[in-house]
């Protein structure tokens, strides 16, 4: 477009800005009369073109002027205008603040006008135009940032708008899951499908069965939909982690490809390193597992629940990456590449049980690296460091690393004096993360003395970090009062623009505690009045100019608030009387901020109505008077009322009562924790504040620390904790629903009732086998996957995966515990297998039966089973000793004796073909009764059948008796009587055998 | 975890390339946003100091070229690295696809970067990350009218 060259050209050659902006303003009045004639398509191009350059030059005004023109581009043929269009809607349509309402507004106004074409373009046969459409929604609707939390846009179903988003949503959900859309049109769709879900979260929570068809997106083999498929698959974790954690061992399997096996497509490779930014995410998607919280507040994945093959894969290719970065390797990108994955690996591995050795020698190797001149690394091994402690449990750490962190100390520390102000702030972090009751004193000392040279923006911080460290680890009130009055001292003073360094909260916080300790008002009143005569001078360091310390605002809020509280509680010292504490206060009235004077009005109000002879009185009286005229509205506000209130008679009660003690304190969680910033994130969401609570908890219950409790408040946020997870689940959005199960399931679960052996399952593509072994109330399950297409098709099974094995032996008291010991193989060509141990701890009820979920891929089409199997009593059954039929009566009796009604149980049943006494034999045999009596097959009085055996569970074993007796003459209605030496045990035995004869 | 926006500045603080990822951002803060960034940026000397810097409650991580400024604002707890290499691999292929690129290739080129950023880039998350796929791609789009 030469035109567009030209006044590019005309731009760079001007000579200064007012000529600039004349060209600007030229050109703008050209296209607008252009815009007003018939142009042809290349000439809406240019012009576009032109106004989008000028808007991102700043004229920003200059966006309405073009918004007609770019919808009527969208609507051309030609693919180039077309791209024009939707770019030049992107850039010159963005949010603005002046003319949308919310953000909301702006997202639905914008969708209105450019539904119609998306959804045209959308469905287009074109794959080009396809993508610029797609291209167009992951560009201006990604409004969500989920790490903000706060201030989220979202759609709901109520909204007018959602069935326009919805449309959007099912295409290109449509297109992730295709098996004909090419990678090209799938890695952009998963993740403008993963734009849109956040704005619409309620889609994916009510369409829960994607999720496992999008999970077989990792499975692909172009690289490009692998990783395009990880930010979404990251995010439907928030809403199903037990079914999203089935894609750990083929993560892992992946990940020990690339690594271990180092099997990659040379063209993958970034200078040496196979697909980095591939490994970086696989590992990044497998930590975040760990730092997520399932719905229920547990985590959402544990390394118990990892099975031993894929623990295994991850702990290799973590020491695999370990290795890689520790050889020499030449060239910037490499090196680069491969410190991402090792960085990425060490913070995954904290969360793999790695032994005390392995974490030992991570931070040895890390400590090393905070010596290496180039500035990245220091940065990045502080930050490997802090991740690493932070997540490390505070007891182990203290344990074993303590002394590692104390010789290091000094380096660290040495570091917040780095050149660079990111290093500074990681250092900051790491010694707030290893500080423990042994060093606290060294440390706060420490950041003390760091607090004059630490760079403006980092002070807020810094005040914030001592002043939690202190309050944790304090034993000695004095001490910390002390410590606390020091830094709001030292770090007194402000920027240009009036901010103080230290944020509110701490001197709050200082307050809050002193006035719920009555040993430290008098003490603090003291400290206050001495550090105001002669403000802490920061320690002379050699080689360092002495920084100037003004006045420092917050101490005297502090002074204001508790020397008129407890300030006559000194007064018999000569040095601290009234009339000293009140010229201290005086003297920084007119030093000190508007809000501060406001303040100190208030404690000259206290003194003089509890020293009403003074000599300072006169003085008080006509401070009042003189701010009575302030501009400042507050400040006017109070003089006036407290010189009314000194002038006018009233009496004695009434000015008391304005000046009654403070109360102490209720239920206040220390403000500090808000601010702490960054930390919060590393150790996971919803758990970062359980860490502090956690470590009080132990601190409480360390003897050498007992008398903290005097210090802090009542920590309550433990308590907050508590009733959070007692909430009710009810009105959770994400609970449970029943899982549907697979057409057919029942015949394979009823024959897994009576045999031993046989086939589960059964379709054209896959068989499942089973094999049950019983060891008392151990029972083993080997199911195997046979490929039913392989011989008719000739295709492998792909993607094979165990969803979920979802058990309903309840939560408390599991009666059952399910261990899927061995997974199967991904990719089936003849058979794989699956083996699950099941441990009976108690009574299984009949409807606790698990259910096994997989998924599959074969010939292209995507499937999923969701199959029930047995759990049940009954499984343990073995025989008995018992040998001939008066054993069985004797015993029969005594069950009747000792249990009564609770130990029998009768049940009728009613059967679709007629059995003789042999069948009943065969079938109780099977079931592992011992059969004492049969009346033989000939006869003509009816059939009896009886049987004993033992059930086994973990806490206890049972006698168990059954008679099977018929009631009419052709063996088709039974009665079933069972007594069992368990208290209803009986009636669940009773309904399984008849659910095992109908079935 | 992802990508918030992307810079490009030359060292006069003139903006070469702006792509905003996350369409959070209102005119008003992008304006403000593009300046505080130059002031933070440029004042940092390439020697002693890292690639990387805390920005609002951002990292920005940034690499110069010759006279660019390339930057990336990523969240606080990502891979630095990685998207610091992510930046390098966009260079290469700018690069590549102008047979040796300056910054007059940005300024003149405005419109098609854009194009060029919806291949390696999308919704602020990595893509691709073959160089290949992406310069194929590239070459068949610009022979498309």
């Amino acid at each position: 477009m030469k035109g567009l060259n030209q006044f590019i050209l005309d731009l760079r050659n001007s000579k200064d800005l007012s000529e600039e902006d004349k060209r600007i303003n030229l050109e703008i009045n050209n296209i607008h009369s252009k815009f007003n004639t018939n142009l042809n398509g290349y000439q809406k191009k240019k012009y576009i073109c032109k106004l989008i350059y000028i808007y991102l030059l700043g004229y920003s005004d200059v966006a309405d002027l073009g918004i007609k023109e770019s919808y009527q581009l969208l609507n051309s043929p030609t693919f180039t205008e077309k791209q024009l269009g939707y770019l030049s809607i992107a850039i010159l349509d963005g949010y603005d603040k002046h003319k949308y309402a919310s953000k909301k507004e702006y997202l639905n106004t914008l969708l209105d006008s450019i539904h119609s074409n998306l959804v045209k373009d959308l469905k287009s046969n074109d794959e080009d135009i396809n993508c610029l459409a797609i291209q167009f929604i992951a560009s201006n609707f990604n409004i969500n940032d989920t790490s903000k939390g706060s201030n989220m846009v979202k759609i709901v179903e109520s909204d007018e708008s959602a069935p326009q988003w919805l449309e959007l949503i099912d295409i290109l959900y449509s297109y992730c899951t295709s098996p004909i859309k090419n990678s090209l049109i799938k890695k952009k769709s998963s993740l403008t499908l993963l734009t849109l879900l956040k704005i619409y979260p309620d889609v994916i929570i009510s369409n829960n069965n994607w999720i496992p068809r999008l999970l077989q997106l990792i499975d692909s083999d172009d690289l490009g939909v692998v990783i395009s498929c990880i930010p979404l698959i990251q995010y439907t974790m928030n809403f199903k982690p037990q079914i999203v954690k089935s894609i750990i061992p083929l993560v892992s399997s992946r990940l020990v490809t690339f690594i271990i096996d180092e099997d990659c497509h040379a063209t993958y490779y970034y200078y040496k390193s196979p697909a980095p930014w591939l490994i970086v995410k696989l590992f990044q998607l497998v930590e975040q597992f760990f730092l997520l919280d399932s719905p229920d507040g547990t985590p959402a994945l544990s390394v118990s629940e990892i099975d031993e093959h894929t623990l295994n894969n991850l702990r290799r290719v973590i020491a695999q990456s370990i290795q890689n970065a520790s050889k020499p390797i030449s060239g910037l990108p490499n090196r680069n590449s491969q410190s991402s994955i090792l960085f990425q690996a060490v913070s995954l591995a904290v969360f793999l049980n790695a032994s005390k050795e392995a974490i030992n020698g991570a931070i040895n190797a890390l400590m090393l690296l905070l010596d290496s001149p180039d500035t990245n690394t220091r940065y990045l091994s502080l930050d490997a460091l802090i991740k690493l402690t932070a997540r490390l449990n505070a007891n182990y750490l203290s344990s074993m690393n303590l002394n590692k962190f104390d010789e290091n100390l000094p380096k660290i520390f040495n570091l917040l004096y780095d050149k660079d102000i990111s290093v500074k702030r990681k250092s900051l972090d790491l010694i707030y993360t290893i500080c423990n009751s042994e060093t606290y004193n060294i440390v706060i000392t420490q950041l003390l003395e760091f607090f004059p040279f630490a760079d403006f923006s980092l002070k807020s911080d810094l005040a914030i970090k001592i002043a939690i460290l202190a309050e944790k680890f304090a034993n000695d009130s004095t001490w910390y009062v002390t410590t606390m009055l020091k830094l709001l001292s030292i770090g007194g003073g402000s920027n240009s623009s009036g901010i103080g360094y230290i944020s509110n909260e701490v001197w709050e916080r200082i307050v809050q505690i002193v006035v719920n300790n009555q040993d430290l008002q008098a003490k603090t009143c003291k400290l206050v009045i001495n550090l105001l005569r002669n403000p802490a001078a920061p320690e002379n360091v050699k080689g360092r100019p002495q920084p100037v310390i003004g006045l420092s605002e917050n101490l005297v809020k502090v002074a204001a608030f508790v020397l008129g509280e407890y300030g006559s509680e000194i007064k018999e010292t000569p040095e601290y009387s009234i009339e000293a504490q009140f010229r201290v206060l005086y003297e920084s009235y007119f030093k000190v901020s508007l809000l501060t004077r406001a303040m100190l009005l208030t404690t000259f109000l206290k003194l003089l109505l509890k020293f009403r002879e003074e000599v300072f009185v006169p003085d008080v009286v006509d401070l009042f008077d003189i701010e009575s005229q302030s501009i400042d509205l507050e400040i006017q506000t109070r003089s006036t009322e407290y010189f009314k209130l000194l002038t006018t008679q009233i009496n004695q009660k009434f000015t008391n009562q304005l000046i009654k003690p403070f109360p102490v304190f209720v239920n206040t969680e220390s403000p500090l924790m808000n601010r702490i910033g960054s930390i919060n994130h590393i150790v996971g969401r919803n758990r970062s504040s359980s860490l502090v609570a956690a470590q009080n908890i132990t601190k409480s219950s360390n003897k050498g620390l007992k008398s903290t409790s005097t210090i802090a408040l009542p920590i309550t946020q433990e308590n907050d904790n508590d009733e959070l997870a007692e909430n009710p689940q009810e009105d959770n959005p994400f609970a449970e629903r029943p899982t549907a199960l697979t057409p057919n399931w029942y015949s394979g679960y009823h024959r897994m009732l009576h045999y031993d052996a046989g086939i589960f399952f059964e379709n054209q593509l896959i068989k499942l086998t089973y094999r049950i072994m019983k060891d008392k109330n151990n029972i083993t399950i080997k199911f195997v996957i046979i490929n039913n297409s392989a011989k008719t098709a000739g295709t492998d099974i792909t993607g094979f995966t165990v969803l979920n094995l979802e058990s309903f032996s309840g939560k408390e008291d599991p009666s059952y515990i399910l261990n899927l010991r061995q997974l199967p193989e991904a990719t089936i060509h003849d058979k794989s297998a699956i083996d699950i141990d099941v441990k009976v701890r108690d009574v299984v009820e009949n409807h606790q039966s698990p259910i096994l979920s997989i998924k599959f891929m074969c010939g292209g089409s995507f499937n999923q089973l969701n199959l029930k199997f047995p759990v049940s009593l009954m499984k343990t059954l073995s025989s008995t000793s018992l040998s001939n039929l008066e054993d069985f009566k004797k015993r029969w009796l005594q069950i009747g004796e000792l249990l009564g009604k609770e130990g029998e149980h009768h049940v009728k049943i009613d059967l679709s073909h007629r059995h003789n006494s042999s069948n009943i034999v065969r079938l109780l045999s099977r079931l592992g009764f011992s059969v004492v009596h049969a009346t033989p097959d000939n006869s003509e009085n009816g059939i009896l059948v009886m049987g004993g055996g033992i059930l086994h569970t973990q806490k206890s074993n049972y006698g168990l008796l059954a008679t099977i007796k018929s009631v009419d003459n052709i063996g088709r209605e039974f009665e079933i009587v069972v007594r069992c030496t368990g208290g209803g045990i009986a009636e669940v035995i009773a309904m399984n055998l008849k659910e095992i004869f109908e079935g | 975890m992802s990508i918030h926006f992307l810079l490009v500045l030359n060292r006069q603080g003139k903006t070469r390339l702006i792509k905003w990822f996350n369409a959070n951002y209102s005119t008003q803060e992008k304006q403000r946003y593009v300046q505080e960034i130059h002031r933070l940026i440029a004042s940092r000397d390439t020697k002693n100091q890292s690639n990387f810097v805390e920005y609002q409650q951002l990292k920005l991580v940034y690499r110069r070229y010759a006279g660019l400024y390339f930057i990336s604002a990523i969240d606080g707890y990502d891979s630095e690295l990685s998207y610091l290499e992510s930046l390098h691999f966009f260079v290469e292929i700018l690069d590549t696809y102008f047979n040796n690129v300056c910054e007059l290739d940005l300024v003149f080129n405005f419109y098609k970067l854009y194009a060029i950023l919806d291949e390696v880039y999308l919704g602020g998350e990595l893509q691709e990350i073959l160089k290949e796929k992406v310069l194929e791609r590239l070459a068949y789009l610009d022979k498309l009218d």
